[in-house]
C-alpha cells in the first residue's frame, strides 16, 4: 500500500475535477437565464436587478465566505466541492456525510472518513435528485395527494434529525457536547435578543460559524489540558 | 407567451436539465474515484456498502422535505427552474427568498399576484446571481482551507480528528440550539429525536443488534416527528 497514494495522488485529482466541475457549474447556472434572453428577448432591467442583487447580497452574501469555511472541517476538501454545487448543505449533505463516517467505523477527517464521506454524499446527491425529478414530473398532484396532517408531520423531521444527530456524536465526547450545547443556547438567545445587530446579517451566518469554531477551539485546548495532565 | 407556459417550455426544461445533469455527472464521477480509492486506504467493501446504505436512509427525510419544498416553489416559477434550483446550489429558504425578491422588484408579489415573463426574468436572474457566490467561494477555497486546517492540526494526524469531530459536535449543537431556542414544537422534535437516539444507540450497543444499529436514526426520527405532530 502506498502511503502517499491519497495525498500525492488521489487529492490533486480530485481537487481538479471539483474546480474544472465547479467553474462549469457557474456556467451552467446562467443556462435558463440565457434561454430567456435569447431565444424570448426577456432581459432583466440591469437598475432592477443591482437593487435586487444587493438585497439577496445582504441576507446571503456572508454565507457564501461564512459557510464554506464553516463547513470544511466536517466536509473535507472533496466534500466541500460536492456540497456547495448540490446546495441544501445543513439539511442534507453534513448529515449524510456524518453518518456514512458513523456507520462505516472510520475516523472523522482521517483519510479513510474522508473517502467514505464522498461516497455517503455522493448516495445522498443522488437520491435527492431522483426524488426531485419524480416530483417534479408527477407535479403539484403529489402534493394535493398527502393529507394535511402528513405535510404538518414533515416540519419537524429536521429538528429530529438534528437532535439524533447532535446525540449520535455527543456520545464519544459528553464533555464538550455539553459545553457546546450551553454554549449555542447562549450565543442563539443573543442573537434572537439582538446582541449582534451591529454585524450586517449576522442572525444568518453567527451561530454556525461561532458553534464550530468554538467548539474547534475548546476541544483543542481541552486535548491539550489532557496532555498536560498526562505528562 | 403566457409567463408560466414560458417558465414550463422545453427550451427551460433543457436548460435547466443540463445543470442538473452536471450535478448527476460531478457526484458520479467523485463517488466513483472514492470508491476506487478506498481499497488503497485500507477500507474493506463492506464498510463502503454500510456508508452507502446508511447514507441512502439518512437522504430519504430530507428529501422529502426539499420536495416539499419544491412543490411550493413549482406553482410560482414553474417546474424546471424549481427542480434545477433545488438540486443546484442554495437551499430551499434561499430560493424562495431569492425569486421572491427578483419578481417584487417587477411588481409580482410571488404567490399572490400572476406571474409576468418580466418578473418570472427578474426572478431568474437574481436567484442566479445570489447563488454563484457560494460556488465561486468555494471551489476557489476548498484547497487552501485544507492547508490552513493542517496548519492548525500542527501536523499532528490524531489532531486532524480532534478537530473534525468537534466541528462535527459544534455544527450540529448550534442547529439544535437554535430550535431549542425557539421553545416551540420543533423544540419538542429535536428534544425527543435526541432521547430516542440516545436510547436506542445504548439498547443496540448493550446487547449488540447490528440491524437496529443500521436503523437507529431512521426509527428515533420517526417516532420523534410523529410524536410531536400528535402533540
Amino acid at each position: 500500500m502506498d502511503k502517499h497514494y491519497f495525498t500525492n495522488d488521489y487529492l490533486p485529482k480530485m481537487h481538479r475535477i471539483g474546480k474544472i466541475t465547479g467553474i462549469l457549474g457557474v456556467f451552467a447556472s446562467f443556462l435558463p437565464a440565457l434561454v430567456l434572453g435569447f431565444g424570448h428577448g426577456l432581459w432583466p432591467d440591469l437598475a432592477l436587478l443591482a437593487t435586487c442583487f444587493i438585497t439577496v447580497t445582504t441576507s446571503f452574501g456572508f454565507l457564501w465566505v461564512i459557510e464554506p469555511i464553516s463547513y470544511y472541517p466536517v466536509l473535507g476538501p472533496v466534500g466541500t466541492y460536492m456540497a456547495f454545487l448540490s446546495g441544501n448543505i445543513s439539511n442534507m449533505r453534513v448529515p449524510c456525510a456524518s453518518i456514512a463516517q458513523v456507520s462505516a467505523g472510520v475516523e472523522l477527517g482521517s483519510e479513510q472518513g474522508s473517502i467514505i464521506s464522498t461516497i455517503g454524499m455522493g448516495v445522498s446527491i443522488i437520491i435527492n435528485i431522483i426524488i426531485l425529478s419524480v416530483g417534479v414530473i408527477a407535479g403539484s398532484s403529489i402534493l394535493a395527494m398527502l393529507p394535511p396532517s402528513v405535510t404538518a408531520a414533515l416540519n419537524y423531521l429536521l429538528p429530529a434529525l438534528f437532535g439524533a444527530l447532535f446525540v449520535q456524536f455527543a456520545v464519544n465526547q459528553k464533555k464538550l457536547a455539553v459545553i457546546m450545547l450551553v454554549f449555542g443556547c447562549v450565543v442563539y438567545i443573543a442573537i434572537n435578543k439582538g446582541v449582534f445587530n451591529f454585524l450586517p446579517g449576522a442572525s444568518s451566518y453567527l451561530g454556525t460559524l461561532l458553534c464550530v469554531f468554538g467548539s474547534i477551539f475548546i476541544a483543542m485546548a481541552m486535548k491539550k489540558m489532557e496532555g498536560k495532565k498526562t505528562e | 407567451m403566457d409567463a408560466m407556459q414560458l417558465a414550463n417550455s422545453l427550451p427551460m426544461w433543457l436548460a435547466c436539465g443540463t445543470a442538473v445533469l452536471l450535478v448527476v455527472f460531478q457526484a458520479v464521477i467523485f463517488t466513483k474515484k472514492a470508491m476506487d480509492a478506498a481499497p488503497k486506504v485500507g477500507l474493506t467493501n463492506d464498510q463502503v456498502k454500510r456508508a452507502m446504505k446508511s447514507s441512502a436512509l439518512t437522504s430519504l427525510g430530507p428529501s422529502v422535505v426539499i420536495l416539499s419544498g419544491m412543490l411550493s416553489l413549482l406553482v410560482s416559477v414553474g417546474g424546471p427552474m424549481a427542480w434545477m434550483r433545488l438540486s443546484f446550489i442554495g437551499s430551499v429558504m434561499f430560493e424562495s427568498i431569492a425569486a421572491g425578491i427578483g419578481t417584487a422588484s417587477a411588481g409580482v408579489q410571488l404567490g399572490v399576484d400572476e406571474m409576468t415573463t418580466f418578473a418570472f426574468t427578474m426572478a431568474v436572474w437574481t436567484m442566479i446571481l445570489g447563488s454563484i457566490g457560494w460556488i465561486i467561494v468555494s471551489t476557489l477555497t476548498a484547497d487552501k482551507m485544507e492547508k490552513v486546517q493542517n496548519r492548525m492540526a500542527g501536523g499532528n494526524s490524531a489532531l486532524v480528528g480532534v478537530i473534525s469531530g468537534a466541528a462535527m459536535v459544534g455544527a450540529f449543537g448550534g442547529m439544535v440550539s437554535q430550535k431549542l431556542v425557539a421553545v416551540d414544537k420543533s423544540a419538542l422534535s429535536c428534544v425527543l429525536g435526541g432521547v430516542f437516539m440516545a436510547i436506542l444507540l445504548y439498547v443496540s450497543g448493550k446487547f449488540k443488534i447490528s440491524w437496529l444499529k443500521e436503523w437507529n436514526l431512521t426509527i428515533a426520527i420517526l417516532v420523534a416527528m410523529i410524536i410531536t405532530a400528535l402533540v
